[in-house]
C-alpha cells in the first residue's frame, strides 16, 4: 500500500451531523457489503457489496470512491466534532467486510486528530481486528514525535460500536445467516486488547426480545472489561420498504 | 408586594388559556397572517376610532397629526384588565396602519418617489421608504427619567430651542398642520410634490421644526400619562367587584403601581415591569415597534434593592417577568459581554429564562452565546428549547458580531452593546438609526434580469454583478430619500424619547436626531441564486449535458413540455448550496463576496453608512411571485430561498452541520447577521447527551463565524397534524423566522414553508 489514501471502496452514502450512533455529532459513512442477512436489517441496499440500482426508480446505490474523497467530506465538520468529542462513523453494511478500505480511513482520520466509531456486526476474521488496532498505533507512533502527543490518545479516539444479536448460536444464523462463534470470541479477544467498546443490541419483539436472550446478552457483557455502555436499539419497519424498492422479498417473521 | 405564590402556576395557567382564546378571536377576526403575535388584542366590538386628524383621503403626515391621532387613542383606549395578570394593559390598535391604504410590503409615504419606482420594480426591491421603528430604544433613559422627567426635559429642550433665533417659514404649515394635511397625495410622476418637498425639507430642518416635534412629544407623553390614570382607576374599579382576596389584592396593587408611575420613575421590580410594559404598549400603538433591550441588565437593579429590601422573592420576579413576556413578544436579549467586555449573567438572567421557559406562548428572548459565558445560562437555553418545542430562546454568535461591527468601523465596547433585539437584527440601545428588517433587495429578481440579458454564460457573473451594482444603487437612493423626507412622514414620535440626541437636538431621529446612522441592505433569495450559477456551470459549462441555450428557452418557458421537464430534472440533480463543496456552495461565498463588495463597500449617495445582511423575513411568498422560473429548476412564481438557508432537499440526509458550515461561510460580515433559521424534530428527546449535542452545533456554527441562530426544535407528527388541521394544536407556538407565531394563525401557503423546512433526523 504505497498510497493508503488512494485505497478504493464502494460507499452508498455519507450523512453529516448525525448525532446518534457514538458520541457527539459524527459523520457516517455507509460501506457497502455484508455477509451477514440479519431479518431486521434497515439497509438491505447495503448487503450486496456490488453498486445496485433500485428497482423501482433506477437510482444507483454505491459508489466506488477513495479514502481522500472521503475524507474531503469528513473533515469539513471538525469544528463540530471538536465541539461535541464527536468524530466519524464507519458503518454499512459491514465496515469490516472492506478491511484495507475501513483500516485506511480510520487511520486517515485518526492522524488528522479525527475520532473514530466502527459500526461493526463483529462477523470478520479477527486479523482485520488486529489490523484496525496496529493502524492505530502506528498513528501513535508518529505523533509520539509530535510534543502534543499524549500516550494512549489515539486508543482513545477509537471505538467499537458492536453489535450482539443473540446468545444463542442456532437461533443466531436462523436470524442472520450466521453462526455467532466468531462474533463472540472477537469480542473477547477485542475486550482483552483494551479497546473502546459499545454494545448495541437491536431488539425486534418475537424474535430475539425474551427475558432469557437480553439476559444472556447481559451475563456475556458483565464478563467484559472495556465495555462502557449497553445500547438497547428498539426496531422500527423503517427498512421494509426499502426491500420492495431493491427487488428483495422482505424477510419473515418481523412484527 | 402582596405575594401570592402558592398560586402563580395556577395563575400562569389561567393567564395562558386565555392568551389561547385571544389568538382564536384573533384569527377570527383578522383571518391568517404571516407575522409576528404582537401580544395584540382585540378591542371590545363597540369600540369606535375617530382620529381626530385625518384628511379627506384617510391620510395625514407630520408630527402634529401623529401627535393629535396617537393622543387620542391613549385616551380613548380601552383598559384591558386581567386580575390574575401583574401587568395592567394590553394594546389594540396599531396607528401606522391606519392610513388608508397601508400594505406591509409598501407604507404609506406623503412625498413622492415614482423616480426611483420603475428600477426598484426592475429588481423587486422593499425600499423601505416610509417604514418606522427597527431600531433600539435605550429603555435606561426612561427607567430613569419616567414620564414626569421625559415630559420635564421636552419642555426644557423646546424653552432652550425657543431660546435662539426661530427661522420661520410659512410652508411648514402646509406640511404639518394636522387636521388640515396640505400634503398631495402621491401622483406618479408629478414633479411639483417632489420639488415642494425640497424646499419645504430645507426650510423645516430648523427651529420651528424642533418645536412642533416637541410640541408634539409633549402631547405623546400627555397621551400616555392619561392612559396609565385610566390603567390604574380600572383596575381599582375591578378590585371593587372582585371577591377571590387574593385577586382584589393583585388588582390593588397593579392600580397603586399604575399611579406610582404617572409621573415618577418607577421605584420597584413592579413598576420598572410595569413600566416597559406600558412604554412597549404605546410604542406598539404608535407604529409597531417591538425592539427591547438587555433586559437582564435593566431590571436587575430593581431586583436587587427589592429582594434585599424582603419586598421580592424569586417566584414574585419570575412572575412577574413572566407577565411581561406574556404581555408582549417584544424582543430581549439575556447574557452576553458588557461594554468592557465582562459577562452580563445574573441570577436575574436565570430568572428571566425560567419565566420564558413557562411561558407556552410566543417570546423572543435571545441568549448571547461568547467565550466568557456563563455555560450553564446556555445549557438551560438548550434545555428548555428541547424541553418546550417553541421555538424559545435563540442564540446569537458574539464573535462575529463583535469583529463585524468593528470592521464596519466601531470600537469594541460599542459592537458589544450592539445586541439582539430584533427579528435578524442587532442593535445599539438609544444610539443607531438603522432601518434594520425592511430593505431588501430580491436578488433572485436581479439573477432573472441578468440571465436574460445573458447569451453566453461566462458573461453571467460579470452581469450579475452589473445589475446587482445598480440595485444597490436605486436602494441607496432611496434610502437617503427616506432620511430627507420620513420625519415630516412619520416622526418616531415614541422612540424618540428613549434615545440620546432626538429630544436635546430637537431633531427626529430618522433626521439627524440619532448618533449613528447604520443603514441596512438585506439581500433575500440566496440558495435561489447559488443554486442557479451552481447547477449552470456543472450542467452546462462543465458536464455540457445541456446548451446555455437550451437551459435559456426551458426556463423561459416555465419548464413546460417534455424536453423543459428532462432539462429541469437535470439541473435540479446538480449540487446545491449547502451540501458542502458544490458549485453552488461556492457561489453562495462568491454572491456573499458580491454583496459585501457592493454594499459595505460603499455609502448612500448622501454619505450614509450601508451594512448588509442575508434575510428574507417571512417575505419568500411575495418575493417568489415576482420572479419567473430560475435555473435551478424552481418554477414561476415559486416562494424564493428562506435568509440564508439553503432550499430544502439541499441534501438527502439533511446534515445539520452541513447546514451550520454553509450558513456560516456566507456570512455578510459587518455587524448586521445572516441566520441560520432551523426547524428540526431532532429525534433525541431520550438520549441524555441531547442538550451537549445541540450546542456543539450551535457553537460550532458561531466558531466558524455564524451570527444568529433561529432555532426550532420540533415535534414532526405535530406539526403535520396541525398542518392538517390547525384547529388540533390551537397552543402550537414555532419560530417563523426571527418571531414565534401560532402555528394555526399563518396562512396555509406559510405553513406548508414551514413544513418544506422541516429537517428530520433519521430515527
Ligand atoms: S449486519 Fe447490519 S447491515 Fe448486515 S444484514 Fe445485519 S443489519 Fe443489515
Amino acid at each position: 500500500m504505497d498510497n493508503p489514501q488512494g485505497i478504493r471502496g464502494v460507499v452508498f452514502d455519507i450523512k453529516r451531523g448525525v448525532a446518534k450512533d457514538g458520541p457527539g455529532l459524527r459523520t457516517s459513512v455507509f460501506l457497502k457489503g455484508c455477509p451477514l442477512r440479519c431479518r431486521w436489517c434497515h439497509n438491505p441496499e447495503s448487503q450486496e457489496f456490488e453498486p445496485e440500482r433500485a428497482v423501482t426508480t433506477g437510482e444507483l446505490c454505491g459508489m466506488e470512491t477513495t479514502v481522500e474523497t472521503v475524507m474531503e467530506e469528513v473533515r469539513r465538520d471538525k469544528v463540530f466534532y471538536a465541539a461535541s468529542g464527536g468524530g466519524l462513523t464507519i458503518t454499512g453494511g459491514e465496515p469490516l467486510a472492506q478491511p484495507a478500505f475501513t483500516t485506511a480511513l480510520a487511520a486517515a482520520a485518526l492522524a488528522e486528530g479525527i475520532g473514530v466509531a466502527i459500526d461493526t456486526s463483529g462477523f470478520a476474521p479477527w486479523s482485520v481486528f488486529e489490523a484496525v488496532l496496529a493502524a492505530a498505533d502506528a498513528v501513535a507512533r508518529t505523533e509520539q514525535d509530535s510534543p502534543h502527543a499524549a500516550d494512549g490518545t489515539v486508543r482513545s479516539k477509537l471505538l467499537f460500536l458492536y453489535d450482539l444479536k443473540c446468545m444463542d448460536g442456532a437461533r443466531h444464523k436462523v436470524l442472520t445467516g450466521v453462526d455467532n462463534a466468531r462474533i463472540l470470541d472477537n469480542l473477547r479477544r477485542l475486550d482483552a486488547a483494551g479497546a473502546r467498546i459499545w454494545i448495541r443490541c437491536p431488539v425486534v419483539p418475537g424474535l430475539n426480545d425474551s427475558d432469557t436472550d437480553l439476559a444472556a446478552i447481559r451475563a456475556f457483557v458483565a464478563q467484559l472489561r472495556h465495555v462502557e455502555r449497553i445500547d438497547w436499539l428498539p426496531y422500527h419497519p423503517l427498512g421494509v420498504e426499502k426491500y420492495a424498492k431493491f427487488g428483495k422479498p422482505v424477510p419473515p417473521g418481523l412484527p | 408586594m402582596a405575594t401570592d405564590e402558592s398560586n402563580y402556576p395556577a395563575r400562569m395557567a389561567r393567564l395562558t388559556a386565555r392568551k389561547i382564546e385571544q389568538t382564536k378571536a384573533k384569527l377570527a377576526a383578522l383571518g391568517t397572517r404571516d407575522e409576528d403575535d404582537y401580544g395584540l388584542v382585540l378591542p371590545p366590538a363597540s369600540f369606535k376610532v375617530e382620529l381626530p386628524a385625518r384628511d379627506a383621503t384617510g391620510q395625514w403626515s407630520g408630527p402634529r397629526a401623529w401627535a393629535a391621532n396617537f393622543r387620542w387613542l391613549m385616551e380613548n383606549h380601552p383598559c384591558y384588565i386581567d386580575p390574575d395578570d401583574a401587568i395592567a394593559g394590553r394594546w389594540m390598535f396599531m396607528l401606522s396602519r391606519m392610513r388608508l391604504g397601508y400594505q406591509l410590503s409598501r407604507s404609506n409615504f406623503a412625498f413622492d418617489y415614482s423616480h426611483l419606482e420603475p428600477e426598484q420594480k426592475k429588481y423587486d426591491i422593499t425600499p423601505g421608504i416610509g417604514k418606522d421603528a427597527h431600531f433600539a430604544p435605550d429603555y435606561q433613559i426612561g427607567l430613569d427619567l419616567g414620564w414626569g422627567g421625559l415630559l420635564a426635559k421636552v419642555r426644557a429642550s423646546r424653552r432652550t430651542i425657543a431660546a435662539k433665533p426661530v427661522f420661520t417659514n410659512d410652508n411648514r404649515s402646509q406640511v404639518s398642520n394636522g387636521t388640515n394635511v396640505n400634503i398631495e397625495p402621491k401622483i406618479a410622476g408629478s414633479s411639483s410634490v417632489l420639488t415642494q418637498g425640497r424646499a419645504q425639507s430645507a426650510a423645516l430642518a430648523d427651529s420651528a421644526y424642533a418645536l412642533e416635534l416637541l410640541d408634539s412629544e409633549e402631547q405623546a407623553i400627555l397621551g400616555v400619562q392619561t392612559w396609565i390614570r385610566h390603567l390604574a382607576a380600572a383596575a381599582d374599579d375591578r378590585a371593587m367587584s372582585e371577591d377571590d382576596p387574593a385577586r382584589r389584592a393583585n388588582l390593588e396593587e397593579t392600580a397603586r403601581t399604575c399611579y406610582a408611575i404617572v409621573d415618577a420613575p418607577p421605584r420597584t421590580f413592579r413598576e420598572a415591569v410595569q413600566w416597559i410594559a406600558v412604554f412597549n404598549m404605546a410604542s406598539r400603538t404608535y407604529n409597531r415597534d417591538g425592539a427591547g433591550g438587555q433586559l437582564d441588565e435593566l431590571l436587575r437593579p430593581y431586583y436587587e434593592r427589592d429582594k434585599a429590601a424582603g419586598l421580592l422573592t424569586d417566584e414574585d420576579a419570575e412572575f412577574l417577568v413572566f407577565c411581561l413576556l406574556l404581555n408582549d413578544p417584544h424582543y430581549y436579549q439575556i447574557g452576553g459581554p458588557d461594554a468592557d467586555g465582562r459577562d452580563q449573567t445574573s441570577p436575574l438572567s436565570y430568572l428571566i429564562l425560567e419565566a420564558a421557559g413557562k411561558l407556552k406562548a410566543s417570546c423572543n428572548l435571545t441568549i448571547r452565546v461568547w467565550d466568557g459565558m456563563d455555560r450553564r445560562l446556555f445549557r438551560r437555553g438548550v434545555e428548555i428549547l428541547l424541553a418546550n418545542r417553541q421555538g424559545c430562546p435563540r442564540f446569537s454568535g458574539d464573535k462575529a458580531l463583535v469583529e463585524g461591527f468593528m470592521r464596519s468601523g466601531y470600537s469594541a465596547e460599542l459592537a458589544r452593546r450592539r445586541i439582539a433585539v430584533g427579528c435578524n437584527w442587532m442593535s445599539l440601545p438609544g444610539l443607531e438609526y438603522t432601518l434594520n428588517d425592511v430593505v431588501k433587495i430580491n436578488v433572485a429578481k436581479v439573477f432573472e434580469v441578468a440571465f436574460a440579458e445573458t447569451e453566453r454564460p461566462e458573461d453571467l457573473e460579470k452581469n450579475y454583478v452589473r445589475h446587482f451594482r445598480a440595485a444597490v444603487d436605486v436602494t441607496a437612493r432611496g434610502i437617503d430619500f427616506h432620511l430627507a423626507h420620513q420625519y415630516l412622514n412619520e416622526p418616531e414620535l415614541m422612540l424618540n424619547l428613549l434615545s440620546h440626541g432626538p429630544i436635546e437636538k430637537g431633531m427626529d431621529v430618522s433626521h439627524g436626531g440619532a448618533t449613528y446612522y447604520n443603514m441596512a441592505i438585506d439581500g433575500a433569495g440566496l440558495a435561489v441564486v447559488a443554486d442557479s450559477f451552481g447547477a449552470i456551470e456543472e450542467r452546462v459549462v462543465k458536464e455540457k449535458a445541456l446548451s446555455f441555450a437550451a437551459l435559456k428557452a426551458a426556463v423561459a418557458a416555465n419548464f413546460e413540455g417534455e424536453e423543459g421537464a428532462r432539462i429541469r430534472a437535470l439541473v435540479q440533480g446538480a449540487g446545491r448550496y449547502g451540501a458542502g463543496g458544490t458549485a453552488a456552495d461556492r457561489w453562495a461565498v462568491r454572491l456573499t463576496e458580491i454583496l459585501r463588495a457592493e454594499v459595505a463597500g460603499r455609502t448612500t449617495p448622501n454619505g450614509f453608512k450601508l451594512i448588509p445582511g442575508w434575510f428574507s423575513w417571512a417575505d419568500t411568498i411575495r418575493f417568489g411571485k415576482a420572479v419567473g422560473a430560475t435555473p435551478n429548476g424552481r418554477l414561476a412564481g415559486e416562494p424564493i430561498s428562506h435568509g440564508a438557508n439553503p432550499l430544502p432537499g439541499f441534501r438527502k440526509d439533511g446534515a445539520l452541520t452541513a447546514m451550520a458550515a454553509a450558513i456560516a461561510s456566507v456570512q455578510p460580515g459587518y455587524g448586521n447577521t445572516a441566520p441560520w433559521q432551523l426547524e428540526v424534530d431532532i429525534g433525541l428527546a431520550n438520549d441524555p447527551d441531547a442538550a451537549e449535542k445541540v450546542m456543539a452545533l450551535i457553537e460550532g456554527h458561531f466558531a466558524l463565524g455564524g451570527t444568529l441562530v433561529n432555532i426550532n426544535v420540533v415535534d414532526a407528527k405535530k406539526i403535520l397534524e396541525a398542518h392538517r388541521d390547525p384547529s388540533k394544536h390551537p397552543d402550537l407556538v414555532v419560530r417563523v423566522t426571527g418571531f414565534t407565531a401560532y402555528f394555526n394563525s399563518l396562512s396555509p401557503a406559510f405553513r406548508q414553508l414551514v413544513v418544506d423546512r422541516l429537517i428530520r433526523e433519521a430515527v
